[in-house]
């Protein structure tokens, strides 16, 4: 599970440093015309991928940056934004 | 040669172009399905779609512990028929699943911890589980090894011992079902992966795989750890549920020192000694969601240290194994089972995090019965889908279980 990732601000550092934020969902609904199965979804479901996957993680022991990263989650490794996200 | 001889489970089968139902995973809840859908309910046509072989996944990676001893009143029932069911199929399919009912101690390391073991005894007892609470003396007099001194990072206060609980040695277990299934004329295809689901007007009409389109009504996806990405990325149905890889390992054989299995939570360690004498351990779950099973010194560490403070006489042991396997968690640590909704005929039994080996055999039975019949039985209806969106998260955890900030 070793993994390095890269902060905006300090640079590549130890995964161990930092919180995952979930995987990124967009933008908070809003709150107009709300429904639960729309709120539901942005809360908790998820897409799985066994792949490259954009998400948020979160620099706890470190600047408290909070940032977006695409990672290969059947390798555990920071990749590169792909080119086209399908 | 390995890929000329006959399987074990019986006679080599063709795949067909067209089955009544089909299975997405080869591991214990699909097997058990299987079994019970040709046993029961006299369809016999099935297939069971998997991957790689049966046993791959979760079905040979879990550390092997069933019990009845969960939180909620619709959990219980549920794990304590899947524990009755143990010397049942041992009969049933005629093979020896090893079921060694050892008895589970749960450790508890603060008064908090004590009372809402209360709570979970008094649901036990309430469903006719045996369950007791103890104090550290009398655990200590159950496993003499037991560190109860104040002395340790967490303290033993007392336990929740639940008898009939245990070991059943899972490999057996999928041995055996893919004997009972295949006698029954269930079709067992490994080195087969699906590859997509076809709907035609919101209904099941077949499953492509890498040999061949097999046509028919009816799915269910039961692949363990790998579920909901295949949910997703085949239907478009997400899933409240993140992927996340779970260690475990073995140490050296010793003469027989713990004869119950151990738990604790406030550790996030559980431990038995195996028949040959191995202590075999796991960890808690990896720290953010990933597919690679694989180990790391992070966590061999944590075993370690753990194991060498409430179980001192290990200090100084070798790990000689060690592996790991995919948990799929939702937020409130129960299972999904749901089916027949969002397209007719699909079916999905998944969300079982580190359950799903302790649950095959009774989830097998409803599974089969749901499938057979179309409508939910009773004793799987709580764990529908729309319980999120609804709002009504079961109460297996305290706490909400999310893979995010608060993790």
């Amino acid at each position: 599970m070793a993994l390095t990732l890269t902060c905006p601000v300090c640079g590549q550092r130890n995964g161990y440093e930092f919180r995952y934020g979930g995987e990124d969902k967009g933008p908070r609904p809003a709150e107009a015309g709300l429904t639960p199965a729309a709120w539901c979804d942005y809360v908790h479901m998820n897409k799985c991928t066994a792949g490259v996957q954009k998400e948020w993680w979160f620099h706890r022991d470190g600047c408290g940056s909070w940032f977006t990263t695409w990672r290969d989650t059947t390798k555990n490794l920071e990749v590169a934004k792909p080119e086209a996200s399908k | 040669m390995f890929w000329k001889s006959k399987p074990l489970w019986g006679n080599k089968t063709r795949l067909k172009s067209s089955y009544d139902a089909v299975i997405i995973g080869g591991g214990l809840h699909g097997l058990a399905t299987a079994y019970y859908l040709a046993k029961e309910h006299g369809i016999t046509d099935v297939a069971i779609i998997e991957k790689r072989f049966i046993g791959f996944g979760g079905a040979g990676r879990n550390t092997a512990i069933v019990r009845a001893n969960q939180r909620t009143q619709y959990n219980v029932p549920l794990y304590k028929e899947a524990l009755d069911l143990w010397p049942v199929l041992t009969k049933e399919l005629d093979y020896n699943l090893m079921f060694n009912n050892c008895g589970n101690l749960n450790l508890m390391h603060s008064e908090a911890a004590m009372k809402a073991a209360r709570m979970t005894i008094a649901t036990a007892q309430f469903h006719g589980v045996e369950s007791h609470l103890i104090d550290a003396k009398q655990a200590k007099e159950l496993v003499p090894a037991l560190n109860i001194s104040e002395d340790i990072t967490f303290p033993i206060h007392g336990a929740m011992f639940h008898p009939p609980g245990g070991i059943v040695r899972h490999d057996a277990v999928v041995w055996g079902l893919a004997k009972g299934a295949a006698k029954h004329g269930v079709h067992i295809h490994q080195h087969t992966e699906a590859t997509a689901i076809h709907t035609e007007d919101g209904k099941i009409t077949g499953v492509e795989t890498s040999r061949g389109r097999i046509h028919t009504p009816r799915v269910l996806i039961s692949a363990g750890g790998y579920s909901a990405g295949l949910i997703y990325h085949m239907l478009g149905i997400k899933l409240p549920i993140a992927v996340l890889t779970i260690q475990a390992m073995v140490t050296q054989p010793l003469k027989p020192l713990l004869d119950h299995v151990v738990s604790s939570g406030a550790y996030h360690c559980y431990a038995n000694q195996t028949l040959k004498g191995e202590i075999a351990t796991g960890a808690h779950m990896d720290q953010w969601p990933n597919y690679t099973t694989q180990n790391t010194a992070h966590y061999i560490k944590h075993q370690a240290e753990a194991l060498s403070d409430w179980l001192p006489c290990l200090r100084g042991v070798k790990f000689m194994r060690i592996w790991g396997g995919l948990a799929d968690m939702t937020p409130d640590m129960a299972p999904i089972m749901d089916g027949n909704d969002q397209i007719e005929g699909f079916y999905m039994d998944c969300g079982w995090g580190y359950f799903g080996f302790k649950s095959c055999s009774a989830v097998g039975k409803y599974m089969a019965q749901f499938m057979a019949s179309g409508h939910c039985p009773d004793m799987l209806k709580p764990f529908n889908l729309r319980r999120y969106e609804n709002h009504q998260l079961m109460g297996e955890t305290a706490a909400l279980v999310s893979y995010t900030p608060d993790n």
